[in-house]
């Protein structure tokens, strides 16, 4: 009994960095019908730029982390930019263009930070804390509270401001979105600085759990982009739930029969997806007209 | 030709998709504090005219011009903030958004904390939408949702509201309802520029009226006196 608590603790602790991820994924894909594959790498440079400013620059992991959110943030605003040109004549070419902008990232990681990875201690002492037979790291703490606030920034953005009630707005309809008096290539701008800033925090979570490396983007962006589906591409709720669950398939397959555990978390996230083709949340499909 | 300043002036306009033709040069203008209807069946261009002066297709024109100002000037974002407001045909409300926040993003350009009671005035307007304030738009049936598509565009203060096909899909008890609101903003001076295929609607609350047929101008006048003209009657009022 104890040990489904356990570890459903960590499955739930890694599915909320995937979450993060998906949720980037999603915010983009949902205003744009876009798949941006640079995201992926997105959250390795949000990584790197934390760990840089952490352990190099010695500043606070807090303050870190922001200036890693605003730099990936006018990353995302970059890639929109360069890509913008290719939106209005054929989707599927900016689509290459994002893969195009992934391997431009990880050459650039190369360039600056060595072919090498990194292993980064975690920012705060890793401690365990026992709640009777239950152990939970201050770790797992941190990323659940740091991912659940990013969660509720985002729900409050969305929800409660100008800017956020717009971007649903083009989501929906983004012609008469215009017709209101939206930029729509301004809000697109806007939701890849979203999704990207999103990108950092995951990055910078996930560093200590994994070796941070210019190749780091594929694996935890195969996830997050799976969790994605999983819930249901572009719903933001969808891509929380996906990610969890698809933290928790990994944490329970993992414990027994960890040589498999991928393994395993892709054949029950290529069952879920056959049985449930639009993924837990998904119904709608995004507007181009 | 209008030569007139003020108002919507409209010369020598074409929409073309590919290599088909849609409106093939027509000329038309609403006088501020006027109204004009088009009238047309399906695919005469109708809706390419009105998505041609949102900047929402691609189109040329000799002019096309709102108070002097060059819609062309503008990217299409910007054009609501000319005083011109768009009622798209289908309503095209923010389904997921709540009613309120469908209305002001009517208001998008504009700060929502001093909207000035224009809200209320909204809901003065259409006092059937006032209880579904906090409720998603899309649960709304379809004249509900017509009245949020005027409702949200009446939220930039417009002095021209260019509706498309307003009575479309509704019951007739609802169209005189649009109607009966039509009329009282026509009264409180907002130009309108009207697309229908109902023409009987159409005469009853527009000055003057054009005729579309395949992309081109076949009929214009006043409406009172194409409501009494022979053909138009045998054609658009089926009598
Ligand atoms: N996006 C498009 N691509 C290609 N052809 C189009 C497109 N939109 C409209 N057309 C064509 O242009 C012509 C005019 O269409 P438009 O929608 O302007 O007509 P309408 O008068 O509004 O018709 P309705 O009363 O059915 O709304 C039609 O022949 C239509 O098939
Ligand atoms: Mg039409």
């Amino acid at each position: 009994m104890i040990w489904i608590l356990q570890t459903a603790i960590g499955g739930l602790s890694t599915g909320a960095v995937y979450a993060l991820v998906a949720m980037g994924f999603s915010i983009v894909y949902r205003t744009m019908g876009l798949v941006n594959f640079a995201h992926a790498d997105v959250v390795m440079i949000g990584a790197y730029v934390t760990v840089t400013f952490f352990l190099t620059a010695h500043l606070p992991f807090g303050v870190s982390l922001l200036a890693a959110i605003l730099i990936t943030g006018a990353l995302g605003v970059v890639i929109e930019r360069v890509l913008r040109p290719l939106e209005s004549r054929d989707l599927n070419l900016m689509l290459i263009g994002t893969i195009g902008f992934g391997i431009v990232l990880e050459s650039l990681a190369i360039l600056i930070w060595g072919s090498f990875g990194t292993a980064v201690p975690t920012p705060i002492p890793n401690l365990p804390l026992r709640f009777g037979g239950l152990v939970v790291t201050t770790y797992q703490l941190l990323i659940l509270a740091v991912a659940g606030a990013v969660t509720a920034l985002l729900f409050w953005f969305l929800d409660r401001t100008k800017l956020g009630t717009a971007m649903q707005a083009v989501a929906m309809d983004r012609v008469a979105a215009t017709a209101m008096g939206v930029d729509v290539a301004a809000s697109n701008a806007l939701a890849f600085a979203v999704g990207s800033g999103m990108a950092a925090v995951a990055g910078a979570l996930v560093g200590p759990l994994l070796y941070v490396s210019p190749g780091m983007g594929a694996s935890i962006g195969v996830k997050g982009f799976a969790a994605a589906i999983l819930g249901g591409f572009g719903s933001i709720p969808g891509a929380i739930v996906g990610g969890l669950v698809f933290g928790l398939v990994e944490a329970f397959s993992s414990g027994p029969l960890s040589a498999y555990s991928d393994l395993i978390t892709f054949v029950v996230f290529a069952l879920a997806m056959t049985i449930r083709q639009t993924g837990i949340f998904g119904e709608r499909t995004v507007d181009r007209a | 030709m209008g030569a007139a300043a003020g108002g919507l002036v409209v010369e020598n306009l074409s929409v073309s998709y590919g290599q088909v033709a849609a409106v093939r040069g027509i000329s038309f203008s609403v006088p501020d504090g006027g109204s004009l209807g088009i009238i047309g069946a399906n695919g005469a261009g109708k809706s390419s005219t009105l998505k041609a002066l949102f900047g929402l297709v691609d189109s040329r024109a000799d002019t096309m011009a709102f108070q002097g100002v060059s819609l062309r000037s503008l990217p299409p974002h910007r054009i609501v903030t000319l005083g011109i407001a768009y009622v798209p045909e289908g309503r095209r409300i923010f389904p997921g958004l709540t009613v309120r926040k469908n209305l002001l993003m009517g208001a998008y350009r504009q700060p929502w904390r001093r909207l000035d009671g224009r809200m209320e005035r909204v809901y003065e307007l259409f006092p059937g939408l006032k209880r579904f304030d906090r409720t998603p738009a899309g649960a709304l049936s379809g004249g509900q949702q017509q009245m949020l598509a005027i409702g949200r565009a009446l939220m930039s203060s417009p002095r021209l509201l260019v509706l498309d096909e307003p009575s479309m899909g509704l019951a007739p008890v609802l169209i005189d309802d649009i109607a009966g609101v039509l009329r009282r903003l026509r009264e409180q001076g907002v130009s309108m520029l009207l697309v229908e295929q109902n023409a009987k609607l159409t005469f009853g609350l527009t000055d003057r009226c054009v005729v579309l047929e395949n992309g081109r101008v076949v009929e214009e006048g006043s409406s009172a006196a194409l409501r009494d003209d022979p053909g138009v009657r045998r054609i658009y009022l089926g009598m």
